[in-house]
């Protein structure tokens, strides 16, 4: 207490909170440890899944470790941190974001012995990169290739590494079901780049195996006027016209006025306004399509007009609806009516308009070009198709990776298994501090597995020393066992097929090792008071009541 | 809400405003998911079958409904809780799906839901519990087309679809005359229905109510029915082989869209103007006496002076009519909409055997038949009744029937209600349990139990001894290795539910299984609950 009574040196500002050295390591290194322990149980087919519910009353309930993340709303600065790898793991990759949360956290708790002992951080960073690149180097190593294979082959492969990933998900029950439809949205789209040629349409009600692929775009029927029952729904090889202009009888120019001395000129400036629209009308009916669909409003005028003669229209198409119908039909969105060439109109084997739950669907399908896929989904609540489109979503990343990469690496945890042994192995060479630093490090990586038997409720030390044996074995024929989710014993992960693509976890490795290195090297936090005094003002009061007297930096440096 | 300490025991501050936020996590998170899911079916238990009672709803504006639709009830209650929310949707998604079954399907998830409660405190993994459900729903499910029935129905031998629509509509409060309007249902079903396709538009029905009559003067139109009287009193009421014209343009001089003014600066300009008015309603009568309509029906309105030209030119003519109406009227008329005067031809003129303008009692509300159509591709069930909520409460039910006789033409399997194929269900799902290993076996006779809880619901709310008449059944069906075994909910003397007629649609029994087994999962898969606390 004697360092009260020295007169402090005011250098921040008043409610700055700063806070340094080894206590503010191991502060953070408990709230990231936090916060990896939050996402934990989601791991693995038996993972659990998180209801999370915000101010506004929304209400998500996920088992994909980013969008929880997410949703956390976390304000610790080095917890914020997890947050970020896990973002950075669903762009990249778009799947494992659990596991790449829990591996950091997992490093930084093996960390954290050393460092109450003393350790530089320094020493353990070093040694932590160097693991990373042998591991890395070594899952590179064990990946298989499935390059060279028939398409047919290649296919049901995709699928295998889909199936693993949806079998952590809600869906996972009829994950077969979900892998193919997957595969088949994304070998439609070939090597497109543009994930959002691949639309996901949600339709409430049905249950899960209602779901379908529209090998083509699907959408939702638009705002319909007067006079769109009448239209014909369906067409066999339909042209399509696809617009971006109004076809509504309206005044051409917003701030004209016209002013008339004869009222015998009325009618003439009336029908001129009705020529201009029946003009743009005819021009459509001229070029031949059958179906009108425009991104600006189609009004009542213009479907009687299409009714008449037997064409079916649809206005007020999102836009990305209509460049997805672009891409597929091969036609080419309008913004005029002159001119229409035979070239810039798509079409499609099939249209027609159908019922789909509760709402009715324009569907085309059988597109010559092909390049876009539409995922109609189907679930019992909204929650439920919501949390399915994210691990189609997680599904979809992951086939697009494994086409890409075309690697792929035993799933189960039998990669984290392989890796740790070689790890371990690899650090009885060394002499010096490393070794135990990389020691520790292959026990971190042992969390997958430990953790896939922990949410399965099985005996996790049981499970592992089985495995630890299995992979010991010198001929290494034991480098594909993984945790057998079903038995509770362990299982050749490889033959059964539970296969993740190796870009997953080179990039999950790699991003969990920067990040526990990054909160390593920290050692000193200096956070600004908050600009809303609301906010800091609500902060102070609550700590206030628990009678601590003061914020907890100035604790800190009391010690 | 924490998630660390530091050494002090002082908490981290990690989430933003942590201190406000609950959360709930484990086994206590799963048990208060499950007794708010059980909350909300118990709610709804009462409402099944037959002798199923109705709940009040007042709404905050002060709107009182009357129902024992499972998905109306659940949409009006307003619930907060985030699981009890999951409930509603259920019953939604039946609903949008299926249409009939909403009450079944909730309760079908509240028993599952209590079944595995009970496994929880076992100690069973609630993943694995999940997963025994979706083994045995799929059982129950190729169970359910095992034991179901194809009936064969054509344009005239509708039988079997009244009888199915007669089921539905038993629970309801219109059972007194369920026969007639199983029969309205079914026609109008089949009136719109597009056979080939297994496709029907249930747009094309139109469903009108009005107060007054009783129920049994409900009636199907094939035609429309439109709720506006003839636009002047001195009109014919009745106008037979119309010939209709349909405007969307008003009986006015047309204007441009464009901003105008028109300068009038001298009386002869003025005279000129008034004349050019007088000639464009002149015009407008003239052009639809031309070619030869009888009627027209005009979207927007029209001043007295045009009434007064149209009458005089012995016109009739109704105004201000809805575009979805107008639309109906061109469908079933088979006329086209023109949207303006020029355009009228005779081709274009929709024609119906007869308009006629019909007075109820002894109020003043008049409205307007339009019937013997030329295309009866669209139709109208007028329904009458005691009061309004009564009327709204027929409404609901008749959707409920039409959409069973519309899941008929897509899919024409039927199985046997009164609880019987739920029985047969649970026996099949409780001899297959046997056949799996692990833990599973619990939660898939937990699921054959927790079918057992519709039956046992629908004897309950007969007046039945719920245990007693369920085990009798049960032994019958097997006895007698006749699925068609239920409860006898209407005391009619025979547990045989094809003797009873009483039949409900296949996909939606397979529907009310499967969604309910999925939500059930939804909700067991939950350990982690975070919420701001004020909720």
């Amino acid at each position: 207490m004697t360092a009260m009574l020295q007169p402090q040196i005011i250098l921040l500002r008043e409610g700055t909170d700063t806070s340094q050295g080894k206590p503010q390591l191991l502060s953070n290194i408990s709230a990231c440890v936090a916060v990896a322990d939050v996402v934990r149980t989601t791991l693995g087919p038996r993972g659990m899944d998180k209801l999370i519910h915000d101010d506004k009353g929304n209400t998500t309930i996920s088992n994909d470790g980013a969008t929880i993340m997410k949703l956390l709303d976390i304000v610790h600065p080095a917890a914020k941190i997890l947050v970020d790898i896990a973002k950075s793991q669903d762009s990249e990759v778009g799947d494992g974001t659990t596991t790449v949360v829990l591996l950091a956290g997992e490093f930084l708790k093996e960390a954290r012995p050393f460092i109450e002992d003393g350790v530089h951080p320094q020493n353990l960073m070093r040694s932590y990169r160097t693991a990373s690149y042998l591991a890395i180097q070594k899952i590179k190593e064990l990946a298989v290739s499935i390059e060279g294979k028939s398409l047919e082959e290649k296919k049901s492969l995709l699928a295998k590494c889909a199936a693993t990933t949806l079998s952590s998900k809600l869906i996972g029950g009829e994950k077969e079901f979900f892998a193919t439809m997957v595969v088949d949205a994304v070998i439609a789209i070939g090597n497109d780049d543009r994930l959002n040629m691949i639309g996901m349409k949600k339709v409430p009600g049905g249950t899960m195996r209602d779901s379908f692929l529209v090998d083509g775009v699907a959408f939702k029927k638009t705002f319909s006027y007067a006079g769109f029952e009448q239209q014909p729904k369906k067409f066999v090889n339909p042209k399509i016209l696809l617009l971006n202009i109004e076809l509504e009888l309206k005044s051409e120019k917003e701030n004209a006025e016209i002013r008339l001395s004869d009222p015998l000129q009325y009618q003439s400036i009336v029908d001129a306004e009705w020529n201009i629209i029946y003009d743009k009308l005819d021009k459509c009916v001229k070029s031949g399509a059958k179906v009108v669909l425009s991104r600006l409003a189609i009004g009542d005028l213009a479907t009687q007009y299409f009714a008449d003669r037997d064409i079916f229209c649809a206005g007020r198409v999102t836009e990305e609806d209509l460049q997805r119908v672009a891409a597929a039909a091969g036609g080419t969105v309008q913004t005029t009516v002159n001119n229409i060439i035979d070239e810039v109109l798509g079409t499609c084997e099939l249209f027609e308009e159908r019922q789909v739950g509760n709402e009715r669907f324009n569907i085309f399908s059988g597109c010559p070009s092909g390049r876009t896929a539409t995922i109609v989904l189907r679930g019992g609540a909204d929650q439920f198709i919501e949390e399915a489109e994210r691990s189609l979503h997680d599904a979809i990343m992951i086939v697009r990776r494994a086409m890409k990469n075309s690697t792929v690496v035993a799933g189960g945890g039998a990669i984290d298994m392989e890796i740790s042994r070689y790890l371990r192995q690899h650090a009885r060479t060394i002499a010096g501090k490393s070794q135990l630093f990389i020691n520790s490090y292959a026990k971190a990586l042992e969390v997958i597995p430990r953790q896939l038997c922990d949410n399965a409720g099985f005996d996790a030390t049981d499970v592992l020393n089985k495995l630890r044996q299995k992979h010991a074995l010198p001929s290494g024929e034991g480098a594909p066992y993984g945790v057998d989710i079903n038995t509770g014993g362990i299982a050749d992960s490889f033959a059964n097929f539970v296969w993740e693509p190796a870009v997953v976890k080179i990039n999950a490795i790699n991003a969990a090792t920067e990040a526990a290195c990054l909160v390593l090297s920290v050692d000193e936090t200096v956070k600004n008071p908050k600009s809303e005094s609301a906010q800091g003002e609500a902060a102070a009061s609550a700590m206030g009541g628990r009678g601590r007297g003061g914020g907890r930096g100035r604790g800190m440096r009391r010690r | 809400m924490a998630l660390a300490f530091d050494e002090f025991g002082r908490p981290f501050i990690i989430i933003r405003e942590q201190e406000q936020k609950s959360r709930l996590r484990g086994l206590d998170a799963q048990k208060t998911n499950i007794t708010a899911g059980k909350a909300v079916a118990r709610i709804l238990r009462t409402s099944l079958g037959p002798k199923g009672m109705d709940k009040i709803l007042q709404s905050p504006d002060g709107d009182v409904t009357i129902t024992n639709d499972g998905a109306t009830i659940l949409e009006q209650m307003d619930v907060d809780n985030q699981i009890a929310k999951l409930m509603v949707e259920l019953s939604r998604s039946q609903d949008y799906e299926i249409g009939d079954g909403t009450t079944g399907v909730v309760v079908m998830a509240g028993a599952l839901l209590e079944q595995a409660e009970k496994l929880l405190e076992r100690g069973i993994h609630p993943i694995r519990i999940a997963e025994g459900y979706e083994l045995a729903s799929r059982i129950a499910f190729e169970h359910l087309e095992r034991i179901s029935h194809k009936f064969e129905f054509d344009g005239t031998n509708i039988e079997d679809l009244i009888q199915t629509c007669m089921t539905t509509l038993s629970s309801k409060i219109v059972n007194r005359c369920k026969r007639s309007m199983a029969e309205i249902a079914v026609k109008a079903v089949l009136a719109v229905a597009d056979l080939e396709r297994k496709d029907v538009n249930l747009d094309l029905i139109k469903v009108e109510g009005k107060v007054g009559g009783k129920l049994e003067d409900t009636e199907l139109i094939y035609g429309i029915l439109v709720d506006k009287d003839m636009s002047h009193p001195q009109m014919p009421k009745q106008i037979e082989d119309a010939k209709i014209a349909i405007l969307t343009c008003p009986f006015e001089p047309p204007k441009p869209k464009t901003k105008h003014k028109v300068d009038i600066d001298s009386v002869e300009k003025f005279q000129t103007l008034r004349e050019q008015e007088q000639k464009y309603f002149d015009d407008m009568v003239k052009k639809c006496k031309d070619v030869g309509a009888t009627l027209v029906i005009c979207q927007w309105g029209f001043d007295d002076e045009a009434n007064h030209l149209l009458m005089h030119r012995n016109l009739p003519a109704v105004r201000w009519v809805g575009g979805v109406e107008l639309e109906l009227i061109a469908i079933a008329t088979g006329g086209r909409i023109v949207p303006r005067f020029q355009e009228l031809t005779p081709e274009k003129l929709g024609k119906a055997g007869l308009v006629r303008e019909k007075a109820f009692g002894t109020t003043k509300d008049r409205m307007i038949y339009i019937e013997h159509c030329a295309n009866s591709r669209a139709v109208t069930i007028f329904i009458r009744g005691g009061n309004k909520m009564m009327i709204e409460e027929t409404k609901r039910s008749l959707h409920d029937a039409l959409c069973v006789a519309r899941n008929l033409i897509r899919n024409n399997s039927i199985v046997y209600g009164g609880g019987s194929a739920e029985i047969s269900c649970s026996l099949a799902v409780e001899a297959a349990a046997d056949k799996y290993p692990g833990v599973e076996q619990y939660a898939i006779r937990a699921f054959a139990d927790a079918l057992d809880a519709i039956p046992m619901a629908l004897a309950e709310n007969s007046g039945l001894q719920p245990i007693e008449t369920l085990s009798a059944v049960k032994s019958q069906q097997i006895k007698e290795n006749n699925p068609c075994c239920g409860i006898d909910c209407n005391d009619v003397g025979t547990n045989d539910m094809r003797e009873q007629n009483v039949f409900e649609t296949l996909i939606g029994k397979q529907q009310q299984i499967l969604l309910s087994t999925q939500v059930v999962k939804m909700i067991l898969k939950i350990d982690d609950v975070i919420s701001p606390s004020e909720y």
